[in-house]
């Protein structure tokens, strides 16, 4: 077998070989690409008007960002980009799926929430944690697997009751025609007041403990493994890896994906075209909404498996929101939303020493703003690139049919 | 003196000549149409003469003077105006809101609606346009919404007026009306491009008649030395028969019954007041009916949109009793649509894509959950030479097609789909007379290979010649049932309007 062939086969087993069901249009890219740079450049006016070296600004920013490698706390920034950048990418494969459905999940932020708190439940609860206790007392050497099962149950659960979670607000728009966007909103403020302002002060505290001290901790075996010692690195990446490669299968390679496209095509425009063809939107809606909220919901037990490791009382809300971010930047393409959540990790990672360096931190969320303001506006930036490449074509090569007339 | 002259232009897309050195001039106070196929590069010329596009290549010339159009606003200043298509209208405005839109009076800093309304009524006494300027724009019929259309042209000043297909949305009356008001403007000095492929009309309302084909200029006849055949042979470059040959086909079972149904439109009121019929294999049973007198609610009902308030149907004999679109397609019938752009095709989706909907949970395009890209684009592959989709590419999205071939593309899908029994809502609405061939020619294919056949139409012509049972609704009732033999398109046409029914025998 030569070498081409056998990529082939690999590329086969994943699905990925002969995608193709668009024509491909490097705008696509070059959009997000371009908004991110007027973003970056509008941000250095903006620092440079109030008073500051907007070159320091950057030079901290991005040096300690963790994209750039080098320095001695170089590992431990480039671990933070990447847990950090697990969750974002974990809700904005949540919000892109959802766009691909037609619909707006707001609601990546309650689910993300409900994820966690199941999460911590099945991290600490007595009867599971001393099961895979014991079971990792007895396998010895072997107790990787124990670690593993745990994890697995956590997440999984996790993911079922943020699914569920999402999947109320699906149900709420298919049969009683709430709003999908008010209805996500209004079960963000319940599943955060639910789990704040009860679950974490209340039941889920340790008796002996103030109501400040957040959840009890959860159980060793339930923690995600380290990957890159010293650092707190985890696996968290990795899944979430997974997880957007899943969330791509599912929309391109399976008859699940061709209907959401299909409605989420017609969906804004109140066009009946797959129902005539006898798909079920409505049964396809809530399905969509199940698994936008899972992935949420996989962020969300990274923050307690992989960071927290408990519930804690000081947690504040955003990765939810941040996730719309990362989705519209990534352009709802699950690639998009990969190389996304690194960008917007990395901002979030350099914005700390920034502000170490008193230039506030607020100024790296001015950029994402900016750059989610010129994605909005892609029309426009589409716009004026295609004149942009026009005229450059115009001015190097003579078009062929001025030739052809003269 | 001419208005407009247009010489040697063309108009080149990536991998399509649309317009090729397109040369004519039309004299001020004429009408002027162009004819051709759907994708025959007719709304490319508009778009270049109307400054949506630039060409390629060659010169316009305005009164005369060459003139250089680049965007919309320099063709509005050189007195030209475009009726779209689709109206350009805001449904909530008033008429007078929508006719000054843009270049709105002002007082001061303030839009002055008072002196708008005004203007607005002068200027439709001065062409004797009737509208009435203060009502609200959505709620008016489709040939005054046109009218309001034509007035906001004419306020900014326009001389040369192009109709882009403008009797596609009207009703007969409609049309007669728009045809006087052409006149009017006509007697006025005004010119006017008129864009259509409907025959009939052109030679009712046109002075001389350019044809296109294939983004060539074929020909310019005078109205009164040509007649509908030959630019017919023009337009699609060989003889057309329109007449459609008679086909004996035994009569096999029953495919489709329903018996008393009423159901609710939209709006909660009932619009199909107890219709009962059945077709059987091999036969073309024809609805023919005034538009919107419950044959919309009949086809939501028999599609599975629509629940019926009470009645039956059955398919292939088994009760269809609120089922759901799937089973019914399960069953066995496949729906062919009049709206093509939002129940017919999911417009963003590739050909491709489109050719398989319905039938992609099916072997060998999908199994278990995993769909075959590979497979459903060796059917397209298939289904588009065999179609003969145009431009032939699978990975075009639907909505690039023109609308012929968006027609062939779902014909492709429906008849693909295992079924014997069709629905055929108006599936040549829209169509040029060369798609409309074709889909008289696979309708003929279907009834010969004894599928049974609702044909849902407007057009009594197309009704005549391919039915061999006539249903007529009127009011959501079926009024009368008679074969194309035993009547005749007058008789039809009364019938259709109520004319001579005892509604006491009926309700």
């Amino acid at each position: 077998m030569n070498e081409s062939n056998f990529t082939n086969k690999f590329l086969k087993v994943f699905g990925i070989e002969n995608h193709r069901h668009n024509r491909r249009d490097p705008l696509n890219i070059l959009v997000p690409l371009v908004s991110i740079a007027l973003a970056l450049i509008l941000g250095m006016i903006v620092i440079a008007a109030s008073g500051r070296n907007p070159f320091r600004a950057y030079a901290l920013l991005f040096g300690d960002s963790g994209l750039i490698p080098g320095g001695s706390s170089w590992p431990r920034e480039f671990a933070e980009l990447l847990i950090k950048s697990a969750m974002y990418i974990a809700t904005g494969l949540s919000i892109a799926l959802a766009f691909k459905g037609g619909l707006f999940n707001i609601g990546a932020e309650g689910q993300f929430w409900v994820g966690a708190i199941v999460a911590t439940f099945f991290g600490y609860w007595t009867p599971v944690a001393h099961t895979f206790g014991a079971m990792y007392a007895a396998l010895g050497s072997l107790g990787w697997i124990a670690q593993l099962l745990h994890g697995a149950v956590c997440i999984i659960m996790g993911m079922l009751a943020g699914g569920a979670w999402g999947a109320v607000a699906g149900y709420l728009y298919v049969k009683r025609g709430v709003n999908i966007v008010i209805g996500t909103i209004m079960l963000n403020w319940i599943a955060w007041f639910l789990i704040t302002s009860w679950l974490v002060t209340g039941p889920m505290t340790p008796p002996s403990q103030t109501f400040t001290s957040g959840t009890f901790y959860i159980a060793d075996t339930a923690k995600l493994f380290r990957i890159m010692m010293p650092t707190r690195l985890n696996t968290s990446i990795l899944l979430v890896l997974i997880a957007a490669y899943a969330t791509w299968f599912l929309l391109y390679k399976t008859t699940i994906g061709y209907e959401i496209r299909a409605i989420g095509y017609t969906a804004n425009i109140g066009m009946d075209a797959p129902r005539a063809q006898g798909i079920n939107i409505n049964r396809r809606v809530v399905q969509v909404m199940f698994f936008s909220g899972a992935l949420a919901a996989l962020g969300g037990t990274f923050f307690i498996l992989g960071m927290q490791y408990q519930f804690p009382n000081t947690a504040t809300m955003g990765y939810g929101w941040t996730g719309i971010t990362v989705a519209l930047i990534g352009q709802a393409e699950p690639i998009g939303v990969i190389l996304a959540g690194l960008f917007i990790g990395a901002m979030r990672t350099g914005a700390t020493s920034m502000q170490v360096a008193n230039i506030p931190k607020t100024f790296s969320d001015i950029i994402e703003g900016m750059a989610v303001g010129f994605i909005a506006m892609q029309v426009a930036v589409r716009y004026y690139l295609v004149k942009i490449i026009h005229h450059r074509r115009a001015r190097t090569t003579p078009p062929a049919d001025q030739e052809a007339t003269a | 003196m001419k208005a407009l002259e247009v010489r040697e232009v063309s108009k080149m897309f990536p991998g399509n000549l649309a317009n090729d050195r397109i040369s004519f001039s039309v004299e001020k106070g004429e009408i002027f149409a162009i004819v051709g196929e759907n994708g025959a590069g007719k709304t490319t010329l508009m778009n270049i003469i109307y400054g949506i596009y630039t060409p390629s290549a060659g010169t316009i010339f305005v009164n005369e003077k060459e003139v250089k159009i680049h965007s919309v606003e320099d063709a509005i200043r050189l007195r030209m105006g475009m009726v779209h298509q689709e109206f350009m209208l805001i449904p909530r405005f008033s008429v007078t809101e929508n006719i000054v839109v843009g270049d709105e009076p002002r007082k001061g800093i303030f839009f002055d609606y008072t002196r708008a309304v005004r203007e607005v009524r002068e200027l439709s006494e001065r062409v004797s346009l009737t509208v009435d300027a203060q009502a609200t724009t959505g709620d008016l019929p489709v040939g005054i919404q046109q009218r309001v259309e034509i007035l906001k042209v004419l306020r900014r000043g326009a001389e040369i007026l192009i109709f882009d297909e403008p009797t596609a949305v009207l009703t007969p009356e409609e049309t007669a009306d728009l045809f006087v008001t052409m006149r009017k403007l006509q007697e006025e000095g005004k010119t006017i491009l008129f864009i259509s492929h409907k025959l009939k009309e052109v030679m009712e309302i046109a002075d001389r008649i350019a044809v296109l084909r294939r983004g060539k200029l074929q020909g310019i006849v005078n109205k009164k030395d040509t007649n509908e055949e030959e630019l017919a042979r023009m337009m699609v470059g060989r003889n057309v028969v329109l007449e459609i040959p008679k086909l004996d086909v035994p009569v096999g079972d029953v495919a489709f019954a329903c018996h008393d149904l009423h159901v609710k439109n939209s709006r909660g009121y009932e619009a199909l007041k107890g219709v009962s019929f059945e077709v059987r294999g091999g036969e073309i049973v024809g609805v023919a009916g005034v538009q919107g007198n419950g044959q919309d609610e009949l086809v939501n009902a028999m599609i599975g949109f629509s629940r019926p308030v009470s009645g039956s149907m059955e398919l292939n004999r088994k009760s269809m009793h609120m089922v759901t679109t799937a089973q019914l397609r399960k069953e066995g019938m496949s729906y062919i649509t009049e709206d093509r752009a939002r129940r017919g095709l999911v417009m963003p989706y590739t050909v491709r894509d489109n050719a398989i909907m319905g039938q992609h949970l099916n072997k060998p395009f999908s199994r278990g959950l995993r769909m075959d890209y590979e497979k459903v684009a060796e059917f397209a592959e298939g289904k588009v030479k065999e179609y003969d989709i145009r431009p032939g590419d699978i990975y075009d999205t639907a909505g690039s097609l023109s609308g012929g071939n968006q027609q062939k593309l779902i014909l492709a899908r429906e008849l693909s789909l295992p079924h014997n029994f069709l629905i055929a809502s108006q599936p040549t609405r829209g169509l040029d007379v060369g798609a409309t061939e074709f889909v008289y020619g696979k309708l003929l294919e279907e009834k010969k290979a004894g599928k049974a056949i609702l044909l849902i139409s407007l057009e009594l012509s197309e009704i005549l010649g391919l039915s061999d049972r006539i249903l007529v609704m009127f009011d959501g009732h079926i009024v009368g049932e008679t074969t194309p033999d035993k009547t005749t398109e007058e008789a039809l046409g009364l019938l259709m309007l109520g004319v001579g029914i005892d509604r006491k025998v009926q309700s």
